[in-house]
This record gives structure tokens, C-alpha cells and sequence, in this order.
């Protein structure tokens, strides 16, 4: 059903496919950019991408200003300053994001501080505060799951303040999502099947939240068939460049589904057990993301039914009566997670992740209290929130 | 003869924003005394530090209200605040008039983004929980059923406090 009203905002270009790489120095120049600094983390240069990044580079007359290689696992605003000083000491004019979540989210909070010429993240935290303009930002993902590279958002910690530090603004948006298979080949299988389960959240609570639109929809139904048809063999088969380039598709589609529809209860109750248990964020998408929806049952039944189309295939979703369609989608994703634990040992419950039982309140305050449960269908209480726990433990 | 090209001064909607503006007084009022009274509203805002405003205001250039917390309560400070730590924004007159009249909740006013929000994500979660409670104190079960997603219990001492606010709580903002 068409919604009353909507709105839906994706001026992200998307290059994607074989050596797409090689088009980032001309892409820069349309930008008019000429000295790029780079923001990737370790693991990305351990890989060998660093190299393939500057090769891309070769012959095209644009020096890269700086390449900063040291983005810790969780993007803290220490590394942003960090960050921020080399790019105005380098005279950098731009930004490229290689990396996952962590370094996608600390290109933005340095392009925060080097667009509003400041060194202090804080002042810019919120949602609607930025009011400029940013500098070109490219973003390379290195993994296929948090769609990050054509969101509206960014989270940085503040460790001296001990605070997460979310932002929210369209001018947070990059202006270019850049989808090469070879950046994604080295991922390892437990982080392969993690990420997209993140990204397979994203696409399911797009779907069945209330901002839900048009557009959003296509967005997240084209995303979870590419996920169910490539999840598996990405896992078993990393080096194969087709499956991998799909799931960054589908990763980025996932993206633009949920900054245009929001997440729900999942994304909530993850974000809480991630900021008490560390657990890894795609880890907690992939526990939770059958007991969110069995949750929001009785609220949306008939959208997580229509979900078993893209999920299952037209066979079983024409076999499936209508009135058992929802419980089928929820099954299917239980078969799923079974699959990827017997695969990768990608934890099921909150027990394997490593969770102990006395943290459970506390995760469910924290969960209500989380952004993303605005626009989930159900309204949580703390006990909801608790029950849903307890479930999941 | 050459046309004339002149600028167009677009004319203003009086009676919708003088609605707005009435509403924004009963609902600044209603927050003042509800948030005296009501223990739930009392916990939800203990996170919010003293001195702490929040302004709702209509776009671009439209009636305003804000809030003030002191004292564990919400202070209804009128248009005497013009910027506040949180911001709530209605995107024109229209969209302001729908949900202040109450014909749209703000669950779907956040998702149709008539209404939005700028400052902490996390006050907005908090916020729009004890804008639930004032609506479900202010108006009868059928029209808050049709704005929220689960219409809070109404205990006994809500429904005294419903007695007080339509009596003396809106008129003293006690
Ligand atoms: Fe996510």
C-alpha cells in the first residue's frame, strides 16, 4: 500500500564491477579533486587493497595527499583529530573511505571537522546540526554489510567522554559508493557471513518498519534475493569474484533501503548489546533478527509474509497459504542462521556470543532508549525488551 | 508595453497558526503540570540534566514554544526561548496544524517527516514517550488510539490527573 506521503533521498553515484577501482582518479577529477587522502585501517593494507588503491592511481597524474592506515576497529574521535591534522597538513582536498564501517564512519567525522574547520566532533553530534556542504568523499567498502556507504549517518565514540557519538545529516551522504569484487575477496567467511546478515537486517527492517516507502521496498527486496541466493556461497567460496561483487550490491542496496525507512527493534536491541557486551555488530543482526520479527508479528504480519517471495522463491511462497506465510519467512531465516553457524560458527544466540545472563536488563534499558525503535511497528517496553532477551540468550 | 514582472508577497494562514499557537500553550501547560504529577513522565525526564530546553517549533518561520527542565519538571517557557539544547521542527503550517489538531500521531509525523528533530537522537526517544503519556491524558482512549502505537494504561491517577488538568492544571500549570 502506498503511504500517504513519503520522502526518499539517494545522491549517492554507484560504480560497481570489474576494476571499478581503476575509474576512481577520473571520478576524483569530476569532483574536482586532486589530492585525495585515504582513511582504511590495518587489516585492509594486510590484505594487499593498499597496493591494488595506489596501482588504480597509476598514470593518472593525481598524487594521493596522504594515505592514513591506522583506523582502530571502533572509530574513535582521537583518530579523527589525528586524522583531521595530517589532511589540513598535506593540503588534501578530499576524502576516500577503503574500509568498513569503522573507517567509512571516521572519513565522515573527519570530513566534518575539515568542512566546518573545527576540532571538536562533539559540537556537530545529533541529528540535523551540519549546515555545509562537504568536501568529495569516495567510499570503498571493504566489507558488504553495514551500507554505510550511502548513509545518512555516522557513530563515533568519544573515548575521554566515554559517549557514543551518533550524527545524522543528508550532507553526511558520499558523493560516491565504489563497488570493485576485489576489495571484498579477502574477507574472511565468520566476517563475510556477519556483515551480511547486518545487511540482511537492514533490508528486512526497511521493509516492515513505518517509514517504509516505494522506493525503500524495491531497494530492500532486490537486496535479500541477492543475499539468499549468494550469502552461502560467498561464505564457503570467498575467492569468487561474482558472488562477492553481489553481495556488495546487495549490501548497498540494503543501505539505501534503511537510511530512507529506518531500522526497528533489531538494529535496537544490537546496538545495546554491542555497547555493554561488544558483541560485534553484524553477530547481534544475526541473533536477533528472527526474534525481532517474531516480535513484530502480530503488528505486520502480512509484510514479513510478502518478505517469503524474496526469501524463499515463488515456488514455496505460492505452495505457502497466506495465512502461514510470515511464520515461513521467520523459519527460513532460522534455517539460514543454522546453515552460516554450521559453516563460519557464526554464534546463534547470545550465550555463544559470549553474553552472560545478569547483563540482559541492562541491554533492554539501553535498547529502549536506542533511536532505532522509533520507527519499528511495535512499541517496546522494557519488558518486551527483556523478553525478547531472554529468548535470544 | 513590456509585462511587468513584480515579486510575490505570499499572504499568511491567521487561522491555522492562531490554532497552533493555542495548542502550543495548552500542550506547553499540559507538559508543566503533568510532569509534576505523573511518575513515569518524572523517571523518563530524570536523564535529562537541570537547566536542559527543548523548543517545538513550526518551519520556517513559524510559532515556537519551549521547555525548560528544573527541578525534575518541565517549565512551559512560552516563545521566551528562541534556540534550545533539543529542537523539535514541524516542516510547514500544514503538517504543524495536523498534528497539533490531533489528526496525525507523531510516530507517523517522524516517519512522513512532517516533524524532525535536531540535537540528540537519543532525548527523542525519550521525548516522544512522554508525549505519549500527555496525549493519552489530554484526550479520550478513541482519538489516541488512532495516534500512537500502544496507548499507555489509564490508571486511576491518570484519570485524576486528566480531572485536574482540564479543570485547573492547563489554566495554573500546576
Ligand atoms: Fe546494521
Amino acid at each position: 500500500m502506498l503511504p500517504s506521503y513519503y520522502e526518499f533521498h539517494n545522491p549517492v553515484k554507484i560504480i560497481s564491477g570489474n576494476k571499478a577501482l581503476d575509474n576512481l582518479p577520473s571520478e576524483l577529477e569530476i569532483l574536482g579533486a586532486k589530492r585525495p587522502m585515504v582513511v582504511t585501517d590495518k587489516g585492509v593494507a594486510g590484505a594487499g587493497l593498499v597496493k591494488i588503491f595506489i596501482d588504480s592511481f597509476g598514470s593518472s597524474g593525481m598524487t594521493i595527499g596522504a594515505i592514513f592506515d591506522d583506523v582502530p576497529p571502533d572509530s574513535s574521535s582521537e583518530v579523527v583529530e589525528k586524522i583531521t591534522s595530517i589532511f589540513r597538513q598535506n593540503q588534501c582536498d578530499s576524502l576516500v573511505a577503503l574500509g568498513g564501517g569503522s573507517v567509512i564512519d571516521t572519513a565522515k567525522g573527519v570530513n566534518i571537522l575539515v568542512t566546518e574547520n573545527s576540532d571538536d566532533l562533539l559540537k556537530f553530534s545529533g541529528a540535523e546540526v551540519l549546515r555545509k556542504k562537504m568536501k568529495p568523499l569516495v567510499v570503498i567498502p571493504t566489507t558488504s554489510g553495514t551500507g554505510s556507504e550511502v548513509t545518512v549517518v555516522a557513530v563515533i565514540s568519544d573515548v575521554k567522554r566515554n559517549i557514543k557519538m551518533p550524527f545524522a545529516s543528508t550532507y553526511l551522504l558520499p558523493d560516491i559508493a565504489l563497488l570493485d569484487p576485489r576489495m571484498t575477496l579477502t574477507l574472511p567467511p565468520k566476517m563475510t557471513a556477519a556483515t551480511a546478515m547486518d545487511a540482511m537486517s537492514h533490508a528486512v527492517e526497511s521493509y516492515i518498519n513505518l517509514q517504509k516507502n516505494p522506493m525503500s521496498d524495491a531497494y530492500a527486496v532486490a537486496a535479500i534475493e541477492i543475499i539468499c541466493e549468494n550469502v552461502l556461497k560467498a561464505v564457503s567460496d570467498g575467492n569468487n569474484a561474482q558472488v562477492r561483487l553481489a553481495m556488495a550490491n546487495a549490501s548497498t542496496m540494503a543501505g539505501i533501503a534503511f537510511s530512507n525507512s529506518m531500522v526497528g527493534v533489531v538494529h535496537a536491541l544490537g546496538h545495546a548489546a554491542g555497547g555493554i557486551c561488544h558483541i560485534p555488530h553484524g553477530v547481534a543482526m544475526n541473533i536477533f533478527l528472527p526474534f525481532g520479527l517474531e516480535y513484530n508479528l502480530p503488528k505486520c504480519r502480512e509484510n514479513i509474509g510478502k518478505l517469503l517471495l524474496h526469501i524463499a522463491g515463488d515456488e514455496v511462497y505460492a505452495r505457502t497459504p497466506e495465512s502461514r506465510r510470515a511464520e515461513q519467512t521467520i523459519n527460513y531465516i532460522v534455517e539460514l542462521r543454522k546453515a552460516l553457524n554450521e559453516l563460519c560458527g557464526l554464534p546463534i544466540n547470545l550465550k555463544q556470543a559470549g553474553v552472560t545472563e545478569d547483563k540482559l536488563s541492562e541491554i533492554a534499558q539501553a535498547a529502549i532508549n536506542d533511536p532505532s525503535i522509533v520507527m519499528n511497528p511495535r512499541e517496546m517496553d522494557v519488558n518486551d525488551a527483556l523478553a525478547i532477551l531472554k529468548k535470544a540468550f | 508595453m513590456a509585462v511587468q514582472y513584480r515579486p510575490i508577497v505570499p499572504g499568511i494562514k491567521r487561522f491555522k497558526i492562531l490554532v497552533i499557537k493555542i495548542v502550543f500553550i495548552v500542550l506547553g501547560r499540559a507538559f508543566q503540570s503533568a510532569s509534576q504529577h505523573d511518575e513515569e513522565i518524572r523517571k523518563e525526564i530524570s536523564s535529562w540534566r537541570d537547566g536542559f530546553t527543548l523548543i517545538m517549533k513550526v518551519m520556517p518561520d513559524g510559532p515556537y514554544m519551549g521547555l525548560e527542565k528544573k527541578n525534575n519538571m518541565l517549565e512551559f517557557k512560552g516563545s521566551q526561548l528562541k534556540q534550545a539544547d533539543f529542537e523539535i521542527y514541524f516542516k510547514n503550517v500544514e503538517s504543524a496544524f495536523m498534528i497539533m489538531t490531533p489528526q496525525m500521531g507523531s510516530h507517523q509525523a517522524f516517519a512522513e517527516r512532517r516533524m524532525s528533530i535536531k540535537g540528540d537522537l537519543g532525548i527523542a526517544t525519550v521525548f516522544t514517550r512522554v508525549l505519549v503519556i500527555v496525549m493519552s491524558v489530554l484526550y479520550p482512549e478513541f482519538i489516541v488510539k488512532r495516534l500512537v502505537k500502544r496507548v499507555p494504561p489509564l490508571t486511576l491517577k491518570r484519570a485524576g490527573l486528566r480531572v485536574w488538568l482540564y479543570t485547573l492544571g492547563i489554566l495554573l500549570g500546576k
